[in-house]
Parts: C-alpha cells; sequence; structure tokens
C-alpha cells in the first residue's frame, strides 16, 4: 500500500514537485507543520490541550484533510462542539471528514494495550483515507489513558518509537498530546527521545538526535540489562 | 512567540522542514548512544524548563525524581533538604537505618556532595541541589553499579536545575506572599479610605440639614437616605416626632414608661447605639438629658459599622437640633411667663400689648384665669408645669402660663373646655390629682389681676369645703361668690361670730370640729345619715354632736329661720377662710 501511495503521489505531482517537503497550517498563529512531523505536545491542564487541540482540527478540516482524533479525558461531544457549528460538524463526519474516537474504542478497544492493534488502527484509518479522497491526513491523540494501571501501557514509549516507521509511509501528520501536569519526568524524558519534534507552551522544539525505532530498543534493552545487578 | 537557545536542534517558533537532518541521512547520524545521551540531555533541559516554570515544589520534586530513571541505571535515594529534610514528595529510603546512616554521612558532606555508603547499594551518590546562595540539599541516587560519567554527569545536571527550580520556586512564593501582603495592606487601607470617605460624606450630608434647618423631618429623611432603613425619631416617652422611609407603622407602638426609662438607662450607660427589639436606638443628648432618641429599624439586624456611624452622627445632630429648639421653647417660655406675670400683677395694658405683640399672641380675646394645682405619682414641679403646659396646647386652652409655687397659672381663652383639659392633665401626668379653679371672663387685660383672685378663690373653696378634685368656676360659687365680692368682711365677720362665736372658741379651745359638723349636716339637708356617711362618724355619734352643738350655741336647729342663718353663717366662715387663704400661689 506504501508503495502504491508514492506511486499516486509521483503521478499527483510531477516529477518537480515529488521529493519536495510541503509545509502545512498547524492551526496556531504562526507555527507550522512539515509532511511526516510526528510532535509531541505538552500541555498542562484541559484549557491548554484545548488550546492547542481545537485548532489543530480546525485547521486540517477547513484545509481538506482526513482529521483523526482520539480523546481520553475530554468528552467527544465536547470536541465536537468545540470545532464548529452543528452542521457543519454534521457535514465533516457525514463526508467521513472527521473520525473522532474514545481512547477506549482506539487505544484500549480490546480492553488492553497493544503497538500492533493500534499501529493497525492508524494504518486502517490514514491509508484507506489517503488512497481514497483525501491528500493528507492529519492525527491526534491524546494520552492520557497510558496513566491506567491497563496491560499493555508499557509499551507506550515503543509504541511512539514505532510511529516514527509509520509516519513517512503516507502524507501525515501525527500529534501526540501529553499532560505535562500528570506524566512523570521518566516518560517526559524517553518521549523527547523517541519524538523528533516537541511542542512546549508556545516553542517548538526540534530533536535532530531523537532515536530511530530500532536504536531506541537497542539502548532501551541494554540499559534495562545494564540496571540488572 | 518564545524563541529560546536550543543546543542541539532548530529552535524557533516554525516547524520548518528539516533540513538540518533529511530523513535519507538519519542512518549516518552517529552513535545512537551518544545521541540516547545527547536527547537525555535535551530531556533534562525541557524538564528543566518545566520545573523553573512551577511554582509548586512537590511537583519539582515530583518530576526530579521521576526522571532520574531514564538518565542511567540509577534509582532515586530520595531528596534531603538541609532546612526541611527529607522530601516526600521525592519518595526516600523507607527503612529508618538506611535513612540514619545517609542523614549522618549528609551531615559531613561538603558543598560538592559526593559518594555515600548505603546500606544494600552498590553505589550511591549525593549530588548537590544548588541555588543562588550555595547548596540547599542532595538528590541522593543510587545504582547497582557505577553510571558511566556521562550518566553522572545528567544527574548533576538535573540536582543542579532542580535546586535552581526549588529556590526560584522559593523565591517565588516569598514574593507572592510580600506580594499578598502588600496586597492585603492595600485592601485595608483602600477600605479605611472608603469608610473615611463615607464618613466624611455622612458628617457632610447630616451638617448640610443641621445648617439648612430641615428640622426633625431633615434628619430622619438624610439619616434614611445614608444607610436604606426606615429611621424614626420619638421624643424621650417614645412620641413619634419624625418618620422617614417605607412601612411607618400606625398606630405608633409605644412601650410602656418604665420599659422605656430602663432601655434609656442602658442606652445612657453603654454610650452608643444598642439594640432593642429589632431597632437600633441612639440618644440625642447634648449632656445627660435626654432630648430625643433617633431609631433605624432594622429587624434583620443588618446594619452594619457604616450604618452604625450614620446614626451616631445623626443624633448628635438630632441633640443639636432639639437643644436649640428647647433653648428656643425656654425662651419663649420666659417670655411669657413675663407677660403673665405683668397681666396677674396688673402692669401696664400698653407694656403688656407689647410684650403680647413680640409673641405674635393675640391678647385681646377675651380669657379666663385658670389656677391648676395638682400632683403626679411622684412630686415634681417642673413635670407638673410641663404636663398642663402640653395639656392646654392639645385642648387648645392656651399657652400663657406661669409656675407659681405648687400651683400653674394659665391664661386660658375664655369657655375653653377646662374639663378636658383636668383630664389631659391628668393623662400627662399618668394619674394623680389635679384641681382647678376658674376666674370669670377677661375682657381686657385690665382683667386679669380680678380673674386670678377668682380662680384662686374658687380653688381654695374647693379646699375648705373638703370636696373633691374637679374644676370649681368662680361664677358658679353661688353666695359663695357673693360673699367673696363684698369689700368689708367686718360685718360678715360680725355676723359669723353672732351664730357661731361660741362654737367657734370651743372648737379652738378644745380642738374639736363642732362648726365642721354642723356645716357638714346642714349642706346635707339635715340628713343624719349622709352628714354621718360624709364626715365618716357614726349616726349615734352626729347625734351626740349635734347635741353639744345645741347645748354649746344655744340654737334650736329645728327651727328654719335658725338654720338658715346657721348655714349662711357657716359659708361665710368658709368664705372668710377662702379669702384669708388666697394668698396660695401667690409667690412663685
Amino acid at each position: 500500500m506504501a508503495l502504491l501511495h508514492e506511486e499516486l503521489r509521483h503521478e499527483e505531482l510531477g516529477d518537480e514537485e515529488y521529493g519536495v517537503t510541503h509545509t502545512l497550517e498547524l492551526g496556531i498563529p504562526g507555527l507550522q507543520l512539515t509532511e511526516g512531523d510526528h510532535i509531541c505536545a505538552f500541555y498542562r491542564g484541559p484549557g491548554e490541550r484545548d488550546e492547542i487541540l481545537i485548532p489543530y482540527l480546525r485547521a486540517g478540516l477547513q484545509t481538506g484533510d482526513k482529521c483523526i482524533c482520539v480523546v481520553d479525558a475530554v468528552d467527544p461531544r465536547q470536541v465536537l462542539a468545540a470545532l464548529g457549528s452543528e452542521s457543519d460538524v454534521d457535514r465533516w463526519i457525514g463526508d467521513t471528514q472527521l473520525e473522532l474516537r474514545a481512547s477506549t474504542d482506539a487505544y484500549l478497544r480490546s480492553g488492553r494495550f497493544c503497538t500492533e492493534e493500534m499501529l493497525a488502527f492508524w494504518e486502517n484509518f490514514v491509508g484507506s483515507a489517503v488512497v481514497g479522497r483525501f491528500r493528507f491526513a492529519r492525527s491526534v491523540g491524546e494520552m492520557t489513558w497510558a496513566l491506567r494501571q491497563v496491560p499493555g501501557v508499557e509499551e507506550l514509549v515503543g509504541y511512539e518509537s514505532e510511529l516514527n516507521r509509520f509516519l513517512p509511509r503516507y502524507p501525515q501528520v501525527i500529534l501526540c498530546l501529553y499532560d505535562l501536569e500528570r506524566f512523570s519526568g521518566e516518560i517526559i524524558i524517553d518521549l523527547l527521545k523517541t519524538h523528533p519534534r516537541v511542542l512546549l507552551g508556545s516553542m517548538v522544539l526540534d530533536n535532530p538526535n531523537y532515536l530511530e525505532p530500532d536504536e531506541f530498543l537497542a539502548v532501551r534493552s541494554r540499559t534495562m540489562n545494564a540496571t540488572r545487578p | 512567540m518564545n524563541t529560546a537557545a536550543w543546543p542541539m536542534g532548530v529552535v524557533g517558533d516554525h516547524l520548518l522542514p528539516r533540513t538540518e537532518v533529511p530523513v535519507a541521512n538519519r542512518a549516518a547520524r552517529g552513535d545512537p548512544l551518544l545521541r540516547d545521551q545527547l536527547s537525555s540531555l535535551q530531556g533534562l533541559l525541557v524538564l528543566s524548563m518545566l520545573m523553573t516554570e512551577s511554582e509548586d515544589v512537590r511537583q519539582i520534586l515530583h518530576l526530579a525524581a521521576t526522571s532520574v530513571p531514564s538518565l542511567g541505571c540509577c534509582h532515586l535515594g530520595g531528596v534531603h533538604l538541609s532546612d526541611s529534610g527529607w522530601q516526600t514528595a521525592a519518595p526516600p529510603y523507607t527503612e529508618p537505618e538506611v535513612r540514619a546512616a545517609v542523614d549522618a554521612q549528609l551531615g559531613l558532606l561538603g558543598v560538592g556532595g559526593g559518594m555515600l555508603a548505603v546500606p544494600n547499594e552498590q553505589w550511591a551518590w549525593a549530588f548537590p541541589l544548588r541555588g543562588l546562595e550555595g547548596s540547599i540539599g542532595h538528590l541522593v541516587v543510587a545504582a547497582p553499579r557505577q553510571p558511566s560519567a556521562s550518566e553522572q554527569f545528567l544527574l548533576r545536571v538535573l540536582a543542579q536545575q532542580t535546586g535552581v527550580a526549588l529556590v526560584n520556586a522559593r523565591l517565588h512564593a516569598k514574593e507572592r506572599a510580600t506580594a499578598e501582603q502588600l496586597s492585603a495592606a492595600n485592601t485595608a487601607l483602600a477600605q479605611t479610605v472608603r469608610a473615611l470617605e463615607r464618613s466624611t460624606a455622612i458628617h457632610d450630608q447630616l451638617t448640610r440639614v443641621a445648617v439648612g434647618g430641615e428640622g426633625q423631618e431633615g434628619i430622619a429623611r438624610a439619616v434614611h437616605k445614608l444607610t436604606g432603613y426606615p429611621v424614626a425619631v420619638e421624643d424621650r416617652y417614645g412620641n413619634l416626632r419624625a418618620w422617614a422611609g417605607p412601612d411607618r407603622p400606625e398606630p405608633y407602638p409605644k412601650d410602656p414608661q418604665a420599659r422605656r426609662e430602663q432601655m434609656l438607662r442602658r442606652a445612657l450607660r453603654e454610650g452608643r447605639p444598642i439594640r432593642e427589639a429589632g431597632r437600633l436606638v441612639a440618644i440625642a443628648r447634648p449632656r445627660e438629658d435626654v432630648l430625643g432618641v433617633l431609631v433605624l429599624i432594622d429587624p434583620g439586624r443588618s446594619a452594619g459599622e457604616q450604618e452604625l456611624v450614620a446614626l451616631e452622627h445623626g443624633a448628635t445632630v438630632l441633640a443639636m437640633e432639639l437643644a436649640r429648639l428647647r433653648s428656643l421653647a425656654d425662651t419663649e417660655l420666659r417670655v411669657r411667663s413675663e407677660l403673665v406675670d405683668h397681666l396677674l400683677g396688673g402692669a401696664d395694658e400698653e407694656g403688656a400689648l407689647a410684650l403680647a405683640q413680640t409673641l405674635d399672641y393675640d391678647l385681646e380675646q377675651p380669657h379666663q384665669v385658670l389656677v391648676v394645682e395638682g400632683r403626679g405619682r411622684r412630686r415634681d414641679e417642673e413635670a407638673f408645669f410641663h404636663a398642663v403646659r402640653r395639656a392646654a396646647r392639645d385642648v387648645g386652652a392656651g399657652v400663657l402660663l406661669v409656675s407659681r409655687g405648687r400651683a400653674v397659672v394659665l391664661l386660658s381663652r375664655a369657655k375653653a373646655p377646662f374639663d378636658r383639659l383636668r383630664c389631659a392633665v391628668l393623662a400627662e401626668l399618668g394619674g394623680g390629682t389635679c384641681r382647678m379653679g376658674v376666674g370669670s371672663v377677661c375682657e381686657r387685660p385690665g382683667d386679669f389681676p380680678r380673674s386670678f383672685r377668682e380662680a384662686q378663690f374658687a380653688l381654695k373653696m374647693q379646699v375648705v369645703a373638703k370636696g373633691a378634685a374637679q374644676v370649681v368656676e368662680f361664677e358658679r360659687l353661688g353666695v359663695y361668690r357673693l360673699l367673696s365680692e363684698v369689700q368689708d368682711t367686718v360685718g360678715i365677720e360680725r355676723f359669723v361670730r353672732s351664730w357661731l362665736g361660741a362654737l367657734l372658741d370651743y372648737d379652738s379651745r378644745k380642738r374639736s370640729d363642732l362648726v365642721a359638723t354642723l356645716t357638714e349636716y346642714l349642706e346635707r339637708g339635715g340628713s343624719y345619715d349622709n352628714a354621718a356617711q360624709s364626715l365618716s362618724v357614726h349616726r349615734n355619734t352626729l347625734k351626740y354632736r349635734l347635741q353639744r352643738i345645741r347645748e354649746i350655741s344655744g340654737h334650736d336647729l329645728s327651727c328654719p329661720d335658725t338654720r338658715f342663718n346657721l348655714q349662711l353663717a357657716t359659708r361665710a366662715w368658709q368664705t372668710l377662710i377662702g379669702l384669708r387663704g388666697r394668698c396660695c400661689g401667690s409667690g412663685r
């Protein structure tokens, strides 16, 4: 499917534009995204979350992107109400431009977290969207579900690393939302190792030293071995 | 949009294409371990930003403590602050003996921290938490093996940034506390200023009322406007004098006198407004006299300090107003009293008329002089005078009066309702007795002395005749009036002596009451029973006395002619007593 996408894209853009990385609006004035971005967005509390989440989705919906949103701490209906008028929302959902899921219908839909299942989830929604009538997909996930005591949550950082492998396969961006007031310092540092870009407050930070999935897993394995007495 | 120095990546407010690290070249970015450490350092800087932004010491410690495992093969031993010991936000060793061992070593460490010997740990180190003024404590980290130099460097950076963040949070808390103190001081100052401004406004408004001569109604209106509560002005007896605001009660309730006096005593004792049955009461008094009472109607007890200030100011202005009114009244009373003295003393008409004119009083209307005697439950000549004054004013009898000893002399308009006046006086006194002598009509100022004498005589005859307290008009005295008008009383005295001489001498000698007994017997038409009842003696006693009267006087009481002359003689005898006692009330 990835090959098919690249071929279609090449055909659509032509030789000149194909291979050139495009920028797009994040939704927050002055901030831009680049195709393939995997951004870790830190926020403090629901207010700051909504200041990132809503403009991000609204910009995608206005541009005509496929928008896939998975929320955890907020009721999906609240997100819909904040996005636009009832008629707009009905249209976006009717056209399948907007997919809005609760974390229990996405990350934890089998009652536990499983990296493969979740990657398949994205593959299904993003892949079918961009092969279909959408040129671009922007996804966002509220990650507070990982604070629950459910099986598989220890795979979180590894999953974030694996997303880096998934991202280049389609024209897309993914925004991962982390509440600084709830996640520990250890998770924050590990997330920084697995995300090439970080949105912190109103500042965007590049991390050129982030670890590719294989590297991250290798380093992690080595560290864990060293910790054992 | 913020921008900040970022040592290992692109920094800025735009997510620009990552031309610095193209995707295709990522595989050639170097040693993963080195990049892991660089990523960790980058993560540390992000953590440092988060900790520095935080004002919550617990959150800073939590972030620092939970970051330790991600910086190497280490785990947290605890955070120990010099001034407050082990911090629960960064869970320390739980075993007491381990804590004690670490405590002892921390005390010996220098500012740079150092190696610790911790039971069951292969390696442990105390990294100093540095603030601007040196170390504020230690971050204790342990591991199953000695961490690499780069890992130790990361831990040292973590401790350093944690120390800075903690000091920053403390300074911030201190500044916030100072700011709160300043804010509280400013608030208190603003409140004081507002209270002063309001107090000044209250003072200004009430002063305007006082200067503007708006009277008691104006004061009530001003206090109502200032407080929003209904306001009443009462006299010391509880009578309503002015009201401002809604829900004026009809009729106006009035406490019994004893309860009223008790309330006034309490208010005077406390020296400030008191609460009494849903009312806030302030006394208007220039000195110890209670001139009036200012009342805030507040059944919900919601009036606050500002309302109290308005009430107290209002009471002060009311006291001034009432004192002024009293002074005016005193002056007017004095002038009236002067006029009455002039008239009763038979002074020149012109002078009297001129004085009356200054009082705007029509002296040339017909008058009658009244002499009023009596007493309330307690003997108080001034209270009696004012009771007569108010009663005379209320029934429209007149306003010219003067106090003469225990009596009050009133120059009443002619044919006033004297019985109603007497009842009104008794009502003002709250009981007691009141008798009145009324002179005949004065058509001219020169007639007042005569009318005064007649009033005195009429009053005296009530006493001599031992009659009940009542109104006695001179013009209705019958033979007494005739006898009193005889210029030469010698003839009358001779007549009295010729008929009653023996009995009078006997009474004088024996201190008996034969003349009084005879008088009562004749006045009762010769009825034994009525006379005995009136004299309060037994019928037989009366018969015995009459027998003695016949024997001593030698008169036949059954002879009509004798009885007529004897009755005339007894009345003449009473008249003489009345005339002789006319000096009553002649002095002030």
